[in-house]
């Protein structure tokens, strides 16, 4: 099947932390998608996958940026003025809610928590989330997951003595020391690592489990 | 992108379906096979010339082959088999068509041939005896109890692989046959 091809605006940029911003844009009519899928962003020569973070019946599409230095596509995001021309295709992915008997745990590092916050803000609720971060400032999304989740867990691996309410290590900490052994619905969003980590821990302490992936890079 | 992520470096991969499976799982088998077959039809189309009549209808068949693939890799009846388009067995029949278009143009077979000629038709003949093995090891997926599919879940793939190992049965002799190359018969 073909790509079809949109053309989009920058609209707006949102702060969340320091290094992480909401890039808003135009969402072109006939763009249809399920939350947790991405598209693929094009300008300028350059072109790259970011998992939509907005709901899909909301009036605009979302994009969770965290500003890397070395990050071509998020430079040019952050400081490319409103009003800016992109194109993209899409949808692309299959990393969307499936919804069965067992429980779902979300897994995410980082500005991978993007699918989750679309399928948070659509209908997807009662789910366990370990965002892992490294300081307390990036736990972006807090009030939103406070509201949708059965339990949110903020990883801080850098931060000592952690905050309340929050686990001092690594999401993998969390799943060896932490979660009870069950069948799981896992879905992984974040870099190779940790994905790898996390599945060799569903095989070792969850099987049975079911494991769904999207490498975030 | 980075493609790699070790995850199925311990001989466990995950089905489309979620679940994680060893690598030689009758599952993975058989979508490997499928893997294998697509890599075969690649160098075929790769040994034909650029201009030849079944290069688009072979691509047609990888693209076809990749959607079976998905379908192979997911559990019948799992949250994600709604998120697939099943495989229609109408599928088959621009195969049928091809066999019969291009057995019209060839000479009567006269006996078993043995595989081989010019470098397609014998590229055609690895593709059909993997498509067979495919198509073994989907039976066996088909027969499998432990999954609660309908007993006819793989029908239209079934059909479809069938089909299509005598396609590249055809396709062998058709091949030789535009190149003047008779076929090879067996002989005791």
């Amino acid at each position: 099947m073909e790509d079809v091809t949109y053309e989009t605006k920058l609209l707006e940029r949102r702060r969340l932390s320091d290094n992480t911003f909401e890039a808003i844009f135009y969402r072109p009519s006939g763009f249809e998608f399920t939350a947790g899928q991405r598209i693929r962003l094009i300008h300028g020569g350059l072109e790259r996958d970011y998992s939509l973070a907005n709901a899909p019946d909301e009036a605009v599409l979302v994009l969770c940026i965290r500003q890397v230095a070395a990050g071509r596509f998020s430079t040019l995001l952050s400081a490319t003025p409103v009003g800016t021309a992109f194109t993209f295709n899409g949808p692309h992915g299959y990393f969307v809610f499936r919804a069965s008997a067992r429980p779902p745990v979300f897994v995410a590092t980082g500005t991978g928590v993007a699918p989750f916050v679309a399928m948070a803000r659509s209908s997807v609720s009662a789910f366990t989330l370990l965002h892992g971060v490294r300081q307390a400032g990036e736990c972006y999304y807090a009030s939103l997951f406070r509201s949708k989740a059965r339990r949110y867990v903020v990883c801080l691996s850098d931060e000592d003595p952690p905050e309340a309410g929050t686990f001092h290590g690594r999401v993998t900490d969390y799943l060896a020391l932490q979660l009870e052994p069950d069948r799981y619905d896992f879905y992984l969003c974040g870099r190779g690592e940790m994905i790898r980590d996390v599945t060799w821990l569903v095989d070792d302490r969850f099987p049975d489990s079911m494991v769904y992936t999207e490498i975030f890079y | 992108m980075k493609i790699y992520t070790g995850s199925g470096d311990r001989g466990k991969t995950s089905l489309f379906s979620g679940e994680r499976v060893a690598k030689n799982n009758l599952r993975t088998e058989a979508y490997g096979d499928l893997d294998e077959l697509n890599s075969c039809l690649g160098a075929l189309t790769a040994a034909l010339e650029e201009s030849h009549e079944s290069i688009a209808e072979i691509r047609q068949i990888q693209s076809d082959l990749f959607h079976i693939g998905a379908c192979l890799a997911t559990t019948p009846g799992s949250p994600s088999a709604a998120a697939l388009e099943p495989f229609d067995e109408q599928k088959s029949l621009y195969l049928e068509t091809a066999i019969d278009r291009m057995d019209q143009n060839l000479p009567p077979l006269k006996g078993f041939i043995l595989p081989g000629g010019r470098m397609p038709a014998a590229l055609a003949h690895v593709a059909r005896t993997v498509c067979r093995r495919a198509e073994r090891h989907t039976v066996g997926l088909s027969e499998d109890k432990t999954t609660g599919q309908t007993p006819d879940a793989y029908q239209a793939v079934l059909v479809y692989l069938n089909r299509l190992s005598d396609y590249l049965f055809v396709l062998a002799r058709y091949c030789n046959h535009l190149a003047g190359e008779a076929d090879i018969l067996w002989k005791k």
